[in-house]
């Protein structure tokens, strides 16, 4: 039996999301079955050729062979391949870092399932699907974000948010089907191009849209949250690359650098601010990633094949920084019964060492500090910006400077040794503390650190993988 | 003539015109009550007057209507059943205005206008002018509600406004069978995840 390669990488997470829903109890199975099945996905695409075939008891799968759906065409293309890696591995790592904080989740199998709709959005061709198929994997990871408590607001936000981008998305195609038969009228060019803007700085999170960001990472589930802005934001940022890939007057246009270059050094300078001002880690994470998004954006700006490259390599770096402020994050809440401000937190360190360290080393990767991959990826940015306008780089590196210091006054509150307080004046827990670190966790958390440590040493490694991945979008020069 | 052949027949006889005020009436019960087991009634009202819309765009496929119906009234069984659920975790059912309901009155006949005017200057592609108001209705609506409100719940019943008008608009350009059938995807997992989250917000 022959199977397309589409219906294989999409159908097969979605059945074991099926199965996973209901073995939800047995937490172990949930996570390992999730996990290795996400990351199979992720090795089948990085050994298979696209052209080659692989036969497992008489199941052939051809990667390349196109499914038509209705007449429409689904198919892994060789541009394809980097995104669905990034998707499926993430995904994958993040399953086993949520393992001993989300006990009979929905994660694991909405995250499946969410996964591989992501998936299935670039394997798709027209950009009605495409958009259909993100937002619905972004309402779908809005299920386990709140589960371990909290108020729901970051949630709501969050799908608010993705079905405010969704007009611009699917109208789009049909400005341009328009303009097609009325190559007179400029005006649906320019519709067609600012509705799609309008739609991925909602995405991504970008001034004035920021608010959902910091909401979600305020209020929701860590490991979800990182989840959300990695694979979320990773998906958004590859449908952005393809839309140009796909519309490449889009890129050509005059305004489109400054456009990116404003709009990022924008959401960098807020996110740093606001990043700085913080008095819970939550929110901290949000401004961070508003200003790695920022970063991003600029890199884009560059208008320059290494800006892309160095955006890839800050997305291939932020799982790593992100993944450690999770453990971190989620362990330090748990000290405290849900709490995460700076009253609630004064002396963690005395009795969460691991979970402390775990968040102030992510939070300096995600900073873009030494040691870590997004020190690379940032010094690079900075060296290119500094090229083309000295002052952009240096309110750049402010930002991150700003990030920094939000993390240096939580790093100081965190190392405080707690004075007694009466006992009206401690906020009430969410739930009940727990007091001791998980062995398990720990494990987890030195694990990252090495590799985040490793990374921070030999960054060639990713950024190949990063150089790789921005030539497939030939869209700049 | 089949019973349910009968019943299309009737609902495509009611105009668009009138649909549009109950979508108007709905929207405005919604709005400016605070007592669920209404909000839910018009909402369950508000889809019965979409669908009637839907007869217009999908002029020789009813039973699509029909479909958006449904799954309209899906969502609103699964939001009465959350509501239930948090009055049972202590918030007592009763009558009474919006607080803020001189504003609400004030920003409701504002927007209206906006929409009334928009629909005649600028015409929606494919889309007739009346249909064009309701769509357009629908969208001041969407905003109203996720501007005004903080509960989960009326938040939601704006995405779904929102998504019922961006429904409308993009059928009448392209009434194909794969997106119509994912959008109701779409609307089911924005209904189902409204509910959870009106849940939610009780259980914390």
């Amino acid at each position: 039996m022959t199977i397309a390669g589409p219906l294989f990488v999409l159908g097969v997470p979605l059945a074991v999301a099926a199965v996973l829903q209901i073995l939800r109890r047995w937490t172990i199975i949930s996570v390992f079955l999730a996990a290795l099945t996400a990351a199979g996905m992720g090795v089948l695409l990085t050994l298979l050729p696209l052209g080659g075939v692989w036969t497992f008891r008489g199941l052939t799968v051809e990667l390349a062979r196109p499914l038509v759906v209705m007449g429409r065409v689904v198919q892994i293309e060789a541009a394809d391949i980097f995104v669905l890696r990034y998707i499926f591995f993430t995904a994958a790592a993040l399953f086993l870092l949520a393992w001993r904080f989300l006990p009979h989740s929905n994660f694991f199998p909405v995250g499946l399932a969410a996964a591989a709709l992501f998936s299935g959005a670039f394997m798709v061709e027209q950009v009605v699907y495409t958009a259909l198929l993100v937002v619905m994997g972004a309402i779908l990871t809005v299920f386990p974000l709140h589960e371990s408590g909290g108020a729901a607001k970051g949630g709501l936000r969050y799908l608010v948010y993705t079905v405010l981008a969704l007009p611009g998305l699917m109208v789009t195609q049909l400005l341009l089907d328009l303009f097609m038969v009325f190559p007179n009228d400029q005006g649906l060019l320019n519709t067609a191009t600012v509705l799609p803007g309008v739609s991925f700085a909602i995405l991504f999170g970008a001034v004035p849209f920021q608010s959902w960001l910091s909401a979600v990472s305020s209020d929701g589930s860590p490991p979800v949250v990182t989840y959300l802005f990695t694979v979320n934001t990773g998906t958004v940022w590859f449908l952005l690359l393809a839309y140009f890939r796909n519309y490449p007057w889009l890129s050509q246009q005059a305004a489109f650098g400054t456009l990116f270059t404003t709009l990022g050094l924008v959401m960098m300078v807020t996110g740093g601010v606001l990043a700085a001002a913080q008095q819970r880690l939550g929110r901290l994470v949000g401004y961070a990633t508003l200003v790695d998004n920022g970063a991003m954006l600029l890199a884009l700006g560059t208008g320059r094949m290494e800006g892309l490259a160095l955006a890839a390599l800050l997305l291939l770096a932020r799982p790593f920084s992100l993944g450690l402020m999770t453990l971190g994050l989620q362990g330090l809440r748990q000290l405290t019964g849900g709490l995460d401000d700076h009253l609630a937190l004064e002396g963690a360190a005395f009795r969460a060492p691991w979970s402390t360290m775990a968040f102030l080393v992510g939070g300096i990767a995600l900073a873009g500090f030494p040691l870590s991959l997004g020190f690379a990826a940032r010094w690079g940015l900075y060296r290119i910006t500094a090229m083309t306008n000295f002052a952009n780089a240096m309110v750049a590196l402010g930002s991150a400077a700003a990030v920094m210091l939000g993390i240096v006054i939580s790093m100081r509150v965190l190392l405080t040794r707690p004075v007694a307080r009466p006992a009206s004046e401690a906020p009430p827990p969410a739930s009940a503390p727990i007091l001791k670190e998980d062995r398990l966790v720990v494990v987890l958390i030195v694990a990252l650190l090495l590799v985040t440590l490793a990374l921070g040493f030999f960054p060639r490694v990713a950024s190949n993988l990063a150089v790789e991945m921005a030539q497939w979008y030939t869209f700049f020069p | 003539m089949t019973p349910f052949a009968v019943w299309l027949d009737r609902i495509s006889g009611v105009t668009t015109t009138t649909a549009v005020w109950g979508l108007f009436l709905s929207g405005a019960v919604i709005y400016f009550i605070v007592e669920w087991r209404l909000r839910v009634l018009a909402l369950f009202a508000q889809y019965l007057f979409i669908g009637v819309l839907f007869t217009r765009v999908f002029v020789d496929r009813p039973e699509m209507s029909l479909l958006k119906v449904l799954v309209g009234w899906l969502v609103c069984g699964a939001l009465f059943l959350s509501v239930r659920i948090r009055q049972t975790a202590g918030e007592r059912p009763h009558f009474h205005w919006a607080a803020d309901l001189p504003f609400r009155i004030l920003s409701l006949v504002m927007m209206t206008v906006v929409a009334y005017l928009a629909s005649q200057r600028y015409t929606l592609p494919f889309v007739p002018q009346d249909l064009a108001l309701g769509c357009i209705l629908l969208a001041v609506f969407a905003l109203l509600f996720i501007g005004v409100e903080e509960d989960a719940g009326v938040v939601g019943v704006g995405v779904l406004n929102l998504l019922a008008a961006l429904d409308l608009f993009y059928s009448a350009q392209d009434p194909g069978l794969v997106v119509t059938g994912m959008l109701i995807m779409v609307n089911l997992l924005v209904g189902l995840a409204i509910s959870y989250l009106t849940v939610a917000e009780v259980r914390t």
